[in-house]
């Protein structure tokens, strides 16, 4: 195993949605970007209830 | 895929003013909320939860003590009115389970049609929770998690058709190692823990809940390897490997990516093929791996301690070896799992565009450098509600720019429309078509009055080939009655 300062520069593993010949696999999409960016997120971020930690109680499910 | 896949999952929910006391009621009254076409009931005759593969019957499931004190006195749930059942005319199931509303998609063949349809329930159950806050005027969001950080726990279930010819040993000791290491690409993220040290982060939302490695039990005491055997398809013939050891995914891509590759190593399994490196003590390696945020994921195994990752190469590689060019969608899944496994490897941040643990994980370290926020404070944990809020207008995720899979158009039509090439082809033109007409419906079929009589539509019959053919068929039929004739000329 490596160590966390022995690791190789990151790079971005290849996305493997397209590929010539795919058949009936998976397609290029053609989506809205969900969107809003670091902006929004903050904003949203910011509106955060910390309230809502405390008051999510939910019940045992499977 | 080469087999019928389906995903069953249990919403959280938040209801404006209402606490945990009313969650069996208000999650009955978000599902009644179904605004969509549908028929109401389900045919619970041709179900055995406490069946085991192993040979027996157990006598109890046993339940969770401390959810009993969420509970009102004398509180009962299951009858109808409670679970308030409907099915949908894209062949998918929702419904009340305690207290959650649950999605299940219908069966599928096609790994991004199983995608799809995923989202569709989002947006499904989306729907229902803004009709119900419309009629009650009080607020309520689904949460598609795991957890409520306070000790309760709700699945995310993935259901693999399989061959009865197997024994379920076979597949119990090749999934035991690899589902305690998948939590590496299937994890979505959960700031804190509820036992044993407390991380600041851990990847997984369900690590925490497993005490067992094989069981009956779904609430209380879960295992890794959930041992109900309850087909729903001809017994002599199937199995359905019912998998509680996951995490509801966001990212579209981890939900492929997480039921790709579970299919190529049930494929495995049925070649014959077993793991030669496996975990000594998987339930306690899934908790180890999920807490360490060294990163570098050691376990015990019969070859000494090993990183999770080269654990998942063993069984990514003799994938590779034997199915690479089968088809598409085991070439897409063989890419997406290599490339996931050398990212993770260089680093998981990489992934944050694909999976949910390390997208999560990026969100919250911003808001601990922009706004000074601590790990552990209820700020935090509240954020990380919000990732999976699956109202848009709420959630964190849907901020993100993130790898889709599927088309705005193909979720969109999910939503109402059955895959074409299994028998929720079958069901779901029942509910759009023949809805009156329905005296009982489950997966195994559906029984329709008629005017000689009740018909019985058995769906077990058609679980082991694309029925693309006998579907389009079925869609044809210019009025009810060819319908109706058809599939009674149909029915085995």
């Amino acid at each position: 195993m490596t160590t966390m300062q022995e690791r190789r520069t990151p790079q971005k593993p290849l996305d493997p949605i397209t590929k010539p010949n795919d058949g009936d696999g998976p397609s290029k999409p053609d989506v809205r970007k969900p969107g809003g960016g670091s902006d929004e997120l903050l904003k949203r971020l910011r509106k955060i209830d910390p309230e809502q930690a405390k008051r999510y109680r939910q019940r045992s499910g499977q | 895929m080469h087999r019928l896949v389906g995903i069953e999952t249990e919403y959280g929910l938040v209801v404006e003013g209402r606490d945990a006391s009313h969650q069996m009621e208000e999650a009955a009254e978000v599902v009644r909320s179904l605004a969509r076409k549908h028929a109401p009931g389900w045919d619970y005759r041709a179900e055995s939860p406490r069946r085991d593969a192993r040979g027996f019957t157990a006598d109890r499931l046993r339940f969770d003590p401390e959810d009993a004190k969420l509970g009102k006195p004398g509180e009962t749930f299951g009858d109808a009115a409670s679970r308030s059942d409907r099915v949908l005319t894209n062949g998918a199931r929702l419904y009340n389970d305690h207290g959650h509303p649950e999605y299940s998609t219908p069966e599928c063949l096609s790994l991004m049609d199983l995608v799809a349809h995923d989202q569709a329930g989002e947006r499904i159950v989306q729907e229902c929770a803004r009709v119900y806050a419309k009629r009650t005027g009080r607020a309520a969001h689904a949460i598609k998690n795991n957890t409520d950080h306070q000790g309760a726990s709700y699945g995310t279930h993935e259901n693999y058709l399989a061959l009865r010819s197997v024994p379920f040993e076979s597949y119990a000791h090749a999934l035991l190692t690899f589902l305690a290491t998948r939590i590496l690409y299937v994890g979505s993220g959960k700031a804190g823990s509820w036992r044993l040290s407390e991380p600041a982060y851990q990847i997984s939302q369900r690590a925490d809940v497993f005490a067992e490695p094989i069981g009956i039990d779904t609430l209380y005491r879960r295992p890794l390897i959930n041992t109900r055997d309850e087909p729903h398809a001809d017994p002599l013939e199937w199995r359905r490997i019912h998998i509680i050891a996951g995490d509801a995914n966001i990212q579209p891509y981890a939900t492929a990516l997480k039921v790709g590759a579970t299919c190529l190593v049930l494929d495995l399994v049925e070649d014959g093929w077993q793991p030669h490196i496996l975990l000594r003590d998987p339930v306690r390696a899934i908790a180890q791996i999920s807490r360490d945020d060294s990163y570098q994921w050691p376990a015990d195994t019969d070859k000494g301690p090993i990183g999770a990752i080269e654990i998942q190469r063993q069984f990514l590689n003799e994938a590779e070896h034997r199915y690479r060019g089968r088809d598409a969608q085991t070439d897409w899944t063989l890419d997406a799992w290599k490339a996931t496994l050398d990212g993770l490897e260089m680093d998981p941040m990489t992934l944050a565009d694909r999976l949910d643990w390390p997208a999560k994980l990026n969100i919250l370290r911003m808001f601990l450098d922009e706004d000074g926020v601590e790990w552990g404070s209820d700020r935090l944990v509240a954020a990380d509600l919000e990732y999976h809020n699956v109202d848009p207008d709420a959630s964190l995720f849907a901020c993100l720019e993130t790898v889709p899979l599927v088309s705005e158009e193909r979720i969109e039509a999910a939503m109402s429309r059955p895959p074409s090439d299994t028998r929720a082809g079958i069901r779901g033109l029942i509910v759009d078509r023949l809805t009156d007409r329905i005296e009982a419906i489950t997966w195994g079929g559906v029984e329709l009055r008629t005017e000689s009589g009740t018909l019985r539509v058995d769906l077990n019959s058609f679980v082991g080939e694309p029925l693309n053919d006998w579907v389009t068929t079925l869609r044809n039929a210019a009025t009810d009655e060819e319908l109706l004739e058809l599939l009674k000329r149909g029915s085995k």
